[in-house]
This record gives structure tokens, C-alpha cells and sequence, in this order.
């Protein structure tokens, strides 16, 4: 009896908790099928109940304003793409470097270089902008792909080798040895043994990445304008170019947050377990 | 085995690192101490000693500003820990469904912030909010989220827990699944009740996990500037302005370079500071849970 009560509690509370967590999202998802009339003398809260929907918004987003929108969403594809994809791929090379090598460079052992590289993500980003934006502005790089990829594989680094080090550690290290001894070298080890075990969390590491990427604002609001310029940066423009305009605010901002969604609630068993080394 | 290979596999990163993080880290820090001027587009930074740092410690606005960032900061960990805890405490428990749960609970950290900021600057509008319409349908009078210099910190503060307290649940959730069980067995084979259970033995094992959690959360708190940027801008005045945002400000509007690095580099002395005295105080803490 006791028991079922506190069942019952702990669902109370997961359920109140999961309202709060959705009621942002909803309300956001449902502004950008409302009139406008329908924000202004609002708030309207059910859709067909309060307010009649219109997809009229979307529709403009995706005829009249697709040129403006293109580009940058195509720019954060790329850029949170390409990054990710060095930023795991260098990552888990470097933590394979630190797990299976001694290393001492002057007083730092293997653990120091390990602290030293997460370290770097503790570093306010704006103190690395200011100077970067000064470094692309002399070397050309300012609002270019290239120069936004380089800055986040850095940024994402310090993540990627953390956890990538983290497993690299934990796998048994028998399989590998059995291929050099057989003849391979390390860097056939590292790709054609190490990397097929450790795919799940090498994958669930270029997701992050890529999230943390593709929501990223400050560096990309300092090193882009126009060319290179990404889908936060045209979200938060948004309001200072055309007013509070909401309804066409919240349906950018729901494409935006629609990849980061749709990757955390396709692939979450394979995404948490892949994150989680300890844990079900 | 032939340790070249190993160097070569560590190298980018260490020269990516290098390039990207320490050589700005440099730089910026000379231009705390000098005067950026363009000669014919050329740049130069010339060096003129420790001016822009008195000039800073007469800053009003940078003093408000630390204030700022620092409330927000306490403020916001320390609420997402206990949420995020309790909320992991009841995930930790064998019931149907939580792995939905789990899910939906992780996903505003996933969305971008600059969204997060404007979904709760809508939630938050005086008059056509759901917050204010809620308060009014209780018989409450409507409050200034944004627009009041008392309460906009706080609104602040409160989009941040909501968009991090999964932070902190994810990283609680997989200490707790750490505990073996035969610890809780045990306790309560010995009568011991939840509450004790959870204060003498779930607690103390989950030290590492929760100094960890809120480390790590801090010290992203502290760089905060997105959703203040979409929510209020730093206003009304000056009372929700962080470090980042004053710094960015300085540094990138007013083009004022070397004053906006010395305000971001106090801001990293800022974080050090804090780190080192975190880590001495649960130093501390770690070996009271010892005993």
C-alpha cells in the first residue's frame, strides 16, 4: 500500500515535470500556426479550440522567404557537420593516443595532457573571439565556412576526447594487440579494429558535437555576417530586422530546434547508452 | 612500439588546441595590457601597461556586471542541483515508462538557446503571456517578467534552469546507477528508513558525480549570454548585463578592443578563482564523506 502510494507520487511529479518541459516547446510550435491577431489579443492556448491554426507562415517561410532562410540553415548543416565529423574523429585519435601511449612532454604525463586538452573547454569563449576575430580578419577568414569549421573543431574537441577517452580506456585492448602482432600497423588497428568496437559512442559523440555546433551563438555572431552567417544568427536577427513578428520567430525557431529533437528522440537509447559508459 | 605514432595521432588536436585556443588566449591577454589601432589596415597593438585594468577597476558597469553574472550563476546551479537530484532520485526508481521520461526530460538542453530565449520571452510577455494570463486567472496582478528591474534576473535565472536541469539530471542519473545495489540492500536490511538511507548512503557515494555535475555546470553558467541577449539585451538598464554580454559589447560594438579583452579576461579570472575555491572547499567535503 505504502509502496503503490509512493508509485503514485513519483508519477505525479514525473508527469508535472514533463508539462513544464513541454509546455515552452508547445507554445512555441503552436505561435507559429496562430493569426495575428490571434498572438496579439492572445494568449490562445488549444489550436482549433482558441485560435483556428494557419500553416500561412510556414508556407512563407518556405516560398517568399526561402532565400533568405536557405542559406544560412544549408551554412549550419555544413559547418556543425563538418566539424563534428573532425571534431570525433581527431578526438577519439587523440584519446586513443593518450590510452595505449606514454607520453612526457617536459613535467606532463599522460593525465596532464588529458587534464590540459578538457581544460581548454572551461575557457570563456569570448576571451578566444575577440582574438580570432582579429586573426580571420588578417588571414581572410572572417564569414567563411572554413574559418567557422576550424573554430568549432577546437570548441568541440576538449568534449570528444574526454569521452572518446573515456571508453578507450574501458575496451579490452587483447584485439588490437592480436592485429599488430599479426603485422598491422597502429593506424590499421585504430581504423579497421578499434573504430568498428567503439562506433556506438563515436557516433553518439559527432551527435553532440553536432548539437553543440549547430546551437552555438557567440563565436558565430563575431566571426560571420552574411556568407557564412548560420540559422542562430538569422533567428536572433530576427527581432531587431522586422519587429515582434512572432509567429514568423517561433516557426524559424522551431526548424532550428527540429534536428537537435529528431536526433535526441530517434537515436536516445542508442544516444544515452553511447554517452553513459557506467549505467543500464 | 614506435612512439611516433602515437605523437602523430595526438598532433592535430594539440596544434588545432594551440592554434585556436592558446595563441588567442595570448593574444587577447597582450591586448588587456595595450591599444589596438589599424594603420592602413595593418594591425597593431601597441603595449601601454596596466591602464585599461585601473580603467576597469573605476567601472561601475563591469562591477554590476560580475554581480550580475555571479547571482545568475549561484542562483541557477544551485536550483538546477536540487531539481536536477530529486528528479533523478525518482528516474532512479524501477518504474514503467522512464525511459520516456528520461527522454523528454533531456531535451531542453538540446535546443538551441537563442529558441530557448525566445520561447520564454513570449511565455514571459506582460500582457499576451501565458504567465501573466495564468496569475490574473488566480486573481494575482500582472508582473513585469522582463520589464521589471527587480524581478527580469530572476526570469533570467529561470530559463536557465529550465533549459540546464537536464545537465545536471544526466550526469546525477548515471552516478546514481553507479551505487551498487548491495549498499542499499544492506542499509535496509539494517532499518534503516529512506530518508537515511539516502542521506547516509546514496549522498555521500554520489559526492563525486554531484561535485562533477556542478562543476561542469558552472562553469558554462558563467559564459552565459544568448538568452539574455535574446530576452532582454542586458536590460531594463543595466540589471540582467553579464560579463559575456559587456565584454562583447565593449569589445565588438564599441570596438573598443582592449578594454573588451580586459573585461572577458576578468571574467577568466573569475572562473579560476571560483574553481580553485571550489575545489578546496569539497576537498574538504570529500573527506568529511570519508570519514
Amino acid at each position: 500500500m505504502k509502496g503503490k502510494m509512493i508509485n503514485l507520487a513519483t508519477y505525479f511529479v514525473l508527469i508535472i515535470w514533463t508539462m513544464i518541459v513541454l509546455f515552452p516547446i508547445f507554445w512555441m510550435v503552436t505561435t507559429s500556426f496562430k493569426e495575428k491577431l490571434d498572438v496579439f489579443l492572445g494568449p490562445k492556448y488549444l489550436p482549433w479550440v482558441d485560435f483556428k491554426p494557419t500553416v500561412k507562415w510556414w508556407v512563407r517561410i518556405f516560398t517568399v522567404e526561402r532565400r533568405e532562410l536557405i542559406t544560412p540553415f544549408i551554412n549550419s548543416l555544413i559547418v556543425a557537420g563538418i566539424s563534428s565529423f573532425f571534431a570525433s574523429l581527431l578526438g577519439s585519435m587523440a584519446a586513443y593516443a593518450l590510452t595505449r601511449y606514454k607520453f612526457r612532454f617536459g613535467p606532463m604525463r599522460n593525465d596532464d595532457i588529458l587534464l590540459w586538452i578538457v581544460s581548454q573547454r572551461m575557457m570563456p569563449p569570448i576571451i578566444t573571439a575577440l582574438a580570432v576575430f582579429l586573426m580571420f580578419r588578417v588571414t581572410n577568414l572572417l564569414d567563411t565556412h572554413f574559418g567557422l569549421i576550424l573554430v568549432y573543431i577546437a570548441f568541440n574537441l576538449p568534449l570528444s576526447v574526454w569521452i572518446m577517452a573515456n571508453f578507450l580506456s574501458q575496451i579490452p585492448q587483447s584485439i588490437e594487440e592480436a592485429a599488430l602482432v599479426d603485422g598491422a600497423s597502429r593506424a590499421q588497428a585504430f581504423f579497421r579494429v578499434v573504430v568498428p568496437m567503439v562506433l556506438p559512442s563515436l557516433s553518439a559523440t559527432f551527435l553532440l558535437c553536432f548539437v553543440f555546433a549547430w546551437n552555438e551563438f557567440l563565436l558565430a555572431l563575431i566571426l560571420t555576417y552574411s556568407r557564412a552567417q548560420t540559422m542562430p544568427i538569422l533567428i536572433a536577427m530576427q527581432h531587431f530586422q522586422r519587429g515582434p513578428q512572432w509567429w514568423d520567430i517561433s516557426a524559424l525557431s522551431t526548424l532550428a530546434v527540429l534536428p537537435p529533437i529528431a536526433i535526441t528522440l530517434g537515436l536516445q537509447r542508442y544516444f544515452i547508452k553511447g554517452l553513459i559508459p557506467i549505467g543500464k | 612500439m614506435a612512439q611516433w605514432q602515437g605523437r602523430l595521432f595526438l598532433a592535430p588536436t594539440i596544434v588545432i588546441l594551440l592554434l585556436l585556443t592558446i595563441f588567442p588566449f595570448l593574444f587577447t591577454l597582450a591586448m588587456a595590457f595595450g591599444k589596438v589601432s589599424f594603420e592602413g589596415g595593418a594591425l597593431k597593438i601597441t603595449v601601454i601597461g596596466i591602464k585599461n585594468w585601473t580603467r576597469l577597476i573605476h567601472d561601475a558597469r563591469f562591477w554590476n556586471a560580475l554581480v550580475v553574472t555571479l547571482k545568475i550563476v549561484s542562483l541557477s546551479v544551485l536550483c538546477e542541483y536540487l531539481l536536477g537530484l530529486f528528479l533523478a532520485l525518482l528516474l532512479n526508481r524501477r518504474i514503467r515508462g522512464r525511459t520516456f521520461f528520461r527522454v523528454i526530460f533531456l531535451l531542453p538542453m538540446m535546443l538551441a538557446p537563442i529558441a530557448v530565449g525566445y520561447m520564454w520571452r513570449m511565455m514571459l510577455n506582460d500582457t499576451r503571456g501565458p504567465f501573466n494570463d495564468f496569475l490574473r486567472r488566480l486573481g494575482f496582478g500582472a508582473v513585469g517578467w522582463l520589464s521589471d528591474p527587480n524581478v527580469a534576473m530572476y526570469s533570467i535565472v529561470l530559463t536557465d534552469i529550465w533549459q540546464w536541469t537536464p545537465f545536471m539530471l544526466l550526469i546525477l542519473l548515471a552516478g546514481l546507477q553507479g551505487i551498487p545495489r548491495d549498499y542499499i540492500e544492506a542499509a535496509k536490511v539494517d532499518g534503516a528508513s529512506g530518508w537515511k538511507i539516502f542521506l547516509y548512503v546514496i549522498f555521500p557515494l554520489l559526492a563525486p558525480a554531484s561535485i562533477a555535475a556542478v562543476f561542469l555546470r558552472s562553469v558554462e553558467a558563467f559564459k552565459i549570454i544568448d538568452i539574455i541577449y535574446i530576452m532582454t539585451g542586458g536590460g531594463p538598464g543595466l540589471v540582467t548585463e553579464s560579463l559575456t554580454l559587456y565584454g562583447y559589447s565593449v569589445g565588438l560594438r564599441a570596438f573598443d578592443l582592449a578594454y573588451g579583452a580586459t573585461i572577458s579576461f576578468s571574467l577568466f579570472f573569475v572562473v579560476l578563482i571560483s574553481s580553485v575555491l571550489f575545489f578546496l572547499f569539497t576537498r574538504k567535503v570529500r573527506q568529511i564523506s570519508l570519514e
